[in-house]
């Protein structure tokens, strides 16, 4: 049986009858409203006490700084208003990184979630050869993303294990980390491959709770593999193909570890992401004022495409909530 | 808003980072007896912020101070390395009121300088290295070990012998023609690597033998807006242009990671490799197949002899202004920078140099010894030092801008990249 708050407050168990014990009094309505806030607060507070530190101050002080000239050393950062903000569009590697980020976070999106819901196709189904396969394909995401960046630096670079086989067989070198084309389609390669296995993990999820008997009707129906796909698993999945975009923009939005491990963000600036500038100019160059006002870009353009992202697709969630 | 109001800001939002980075790890720190000591003059604890390397490992600190320690009983040496460098560490715990006692790495510039102690009243700071470039301000905020020479190209013998060159070049135009023979006999000539800085770097070391053998003040001309960067570069630059499309230079070695890059060198399929002294260690300690010569980078103008030699401070120590131990902390800099076996400890641990210390120099080492005393004149090297310093980022920028020599942009374009930078920071 479980009881409520109030009824462990007001004494007697329903049918009971009044039982007035001598020198006690019931609280008063009042007393029971105050009570019940109390306990909601003391369940909340902590929570919001948490949210607060951990993201609204950080989040404000980051505005604040972004109106700064902080050096990131001196105790008084000078007022700048809005100047860092209109600096950003004046640096050109700002834009160049900027449009770096968005081609990342637009093809990196898209094969992430292609190769995620490819997977998930082929090993959902329960059997010991299928959970050794997800165990391998998620294992990528495991590793560090700077150990990741070296790994395929090592056998993608100029002298890498695999231009070695190419040039052993003749070949000439293929310029996977030398070129800026080739250089920013590696990067996004090596971020799809280490992970898309966190994309993999919730299809399945969302792959277990597509209803059976749906799929099975259709199949005596005799619609084929592609149209029960196309017309039964995909939408069932609406919701989870939602999260998952909204998951890898945000995440690729952010690229910063693997940069710095496979390209440093080179050849000649090409593969700098907006993370990585943001670091390289908070740090490297003393300008925590300037670093901050992008940060503070990048977060508004993040939430911004995750909200659009969202509505865009509430039809589809909606039509599956029904 | 008022001042004590930004100090605060930028104290909390600093302390609400550090809950965020603890929760990522912190590294190594010492151990050592931290909790008892008292910040009562000459006793207590006093804590070191360091770059903890491959070379200066945590055990080479310890080894380093535990003279100091033993001298001054009742004293302890914390060593804490800046995570992920003293670099980016530093504005952190300067934030957060939580500043070490020293500042290993970095030198004093007008950013630093307010935050730092004026030890301009140490009598013994006027025999460390470069200690009149890196005055800020007429003060003297840094003091360091040694000095890295930087102009200085490291070369395969053997290879050498083989392409007939007899006698180290000394002219770039000798150095060219080196480049060429090296190619006939069937080496990479030079060796370079893309990263973060590795491109530039060695670019600069060897454009800056020509740049300041011109103008030995040439920081201060482009800090005057007497010259630009980017032109002063563009006629080296446009040799190096056409040493990439002559294979002097692998048109592919921005796919190289830069801390490959001596492993390639050592494996006996280069000739020639550009780098400060500290390579010299990494030589040593590589053990290549063929003996390893240095020469010092030549100039477009006159000769080797006569061109300044690029230097920069090696192991810079600051004492921070607010430090409580200020007596504590200014001696341990002081044993750090003048006592002999401490001296010769550091320089040695990681390739560095120091006029009249030459005990314990292998042989390659003795040899950029010769070449750093042999050389007219020391000009602070790489963005300048001290108030003579160009804008932070500035050698970063650089290493991009000489990247796009690869990528496909024009000598012309490279230097008004460079110059474009410049005007704009």
């Amino acid at each position: 049986m479980t009881r409520n708050l109030l009824s462990v407050r007001t004494g007697p168990a329903a049918g009971a009858g009044p039982v007035r014990r001598p020198g006690r009094t019931f609280p008063s309505r009042r007393g029971i409203a105050t009570r019940a806030r109390l306990a909601t607060a003391s369940m909340v507070l902590p929570a919001l006490a948490l949210f607060v530190v951990m993201i609204v101050i950080p989040v404000g002080l980051s505005v604040y700084l972004s109106l700064t000239d902080w050096d990131g050393y001196s105790a008084d950062p000078g007022f700048v208003g809005l100047g860092n903000y209109f600096r950003l569009f004046r640096v050109s590697e700002v834009l160049t990184a900027a449009v770096t980020t968005l081609i990342i976070a637009g093809a990196g999106t898209v094969l992430l979630n292609a190769l995620g819901l490819g997977f998930a196709m082929l090993v959902h189904r329960k059997s010991r050869l299928n959970s050794t396969f997800r165990a391998v394909l998620f294992y990528p995401h495991v590793l560090s993303a700077l150990v990741v960046g070296f790994l395929w630096s090592a056998l993608l670079g100029t002298t890498g294990v695999v231009n070695t086989f190419v040039t052993e067989a003749g070949g000439e070198v293929l310029p996977f980390l030398s070129d800026p084309t080739w250089a920013r389609t590696t990067l996004i390669g090596v971020i799809v491959w280490f992970g898309f296995g966190v994309n993999l993990v919730l299809y399945i999820a969302g792959l277990q709770t597509v209803p059976q008997d749906l799929v099975e009707a259709a199949q005596i129906d005799g619609a084929s593999r592609w149209q029960t796909f196309r017309h039964l698993t995909l939408p069932s999945l609406a919701p989870v193909v939602t999260v998952n975009i909204v998951l890898s923009l945000v995440t690729l939005l952010k690229t910063y570890d693997i940069v710095v491990s496979l390209t440093g963000g080179g050849p000649a600036g090409s593969t700098q992401t907006a993370a990585y500038l943001i670091l390289s100019d908070s740090f490297g160059n003393s300008a925590l004022g300037f670093g901050s006002a992008q940060s503070v870009v990048l977060m508004v353009v993040t939430g911004l495409l995750a909200l659009t992202v969202s509505r865009l697709r509430a039809g589809a969630d909606e039509a599956v909530a029904k | 808003m008022s001042r004590s109001v930004s100090r605060r800001l930028v104290a909390v939002a600093t302390a609400v980072g550090l809950v965020a980075l603890s929760a990522c790890g912190s590294g190594f720190e010492d151990s050592s007896d931290s909790g008892s000591a008292q910040a009562d003059g000459q006793t207590g604890e006093v804590r070191v912020l360091v770059n903890v390397t491959t070379n200066l490992t945590k055990e080479f600190w310890r080894e380093v101070v535990k003279p100091f320690e033993d001298a001054h009983p009742g004293v302890t040496v914390k060593i804490e390395p800046g995570t992920p460098s003293v670099k980016e560490a530093l504005p952190r715990l300067l934030a957060a009121g939580d500043a070490p006692d020293v500042v290993e790495t970095l030198n004093a510039d007008k950013t630093l300088a307010p935050q730092m102690l004026d030890l301009s009243d140490q009598p013994w700071v006027k025999d460390t290295p470069l200690v009149d470039e890196a005055e800020v301000d007429g003060k003297t905020y840094s003091v360091g070990v040694g000095v890295q020479a930087q102009n200085l190209v490291f070369y395969n013998k053997d290879a050498f012998a083989k392409a007939g060159i007899s006698k180290a070049p000394t002219t770039l135009d000798e150095f060219e023609a080196a480049l060429g023979k090296v190619k006939d006999a069937g080496y990479l000539p030079l060796r370079t690597a893309g990263g973060g800085w590795a491109t530039g770097t060695q670019f600069a070391e060897l454009a800056d033998a020509t740049v300041f053998s011109r103008n030995p003040d040439w920081y201060a001309d482009v800090l005057a807006k007497k010259t630009t960067p980017g032109q002063s570069y563009l006629p080296i630059l446009e040799r190096y242009k056409s040493w990439i499309d002559k294979g002097y230079l692998d048109k592919n070695a921005l796919g190289l990671d830069e801390k490959t890059a001596p492993a390639h060198f050592f494996q006996g399929k280069s000739a020639m490799y550009v780098m400060g002294s500290w390579f010299v260690a990494t030589a040593d300690a590589g053990k290549p197949s063929f003996p390893v010569g240095v020469f010092a980078a030549p100039p477009a103008t006159g000769d080797s002899a006569s061109a300044p030699m690029g230097v920069s401070v090696a192991m810079p120590y600051m004492v921070t202004k607010n430090t409580g131990k200020k007596e504590l902390a200014v001696e341990l800099v002081k044993y750090l920078t003048t006592d002999k076996a401490a001296i010769q400890k550091q320089l040695r641990q990681d390739g560095n140099f120091r006029k009249g210390v030459a005990d314990g120099l292998s042989p390659l080492g003795a040899e950029v010894q010769a070449l750093l005393e042999a050389a007219p004149k020391q000009v602070p090297h790489p963005e300048g030092l001290g108030s003579v310093r160009l804008p932070a980022g500035f050698n970063t920028e650089l290493n991009k801008q000489v990247q796009s020599l690869y990528t496909g942009k024009s000598p012309a374009d490279v230097a008004a990249g460079i110059d474009s930078w410049t005007a704009s920071h």
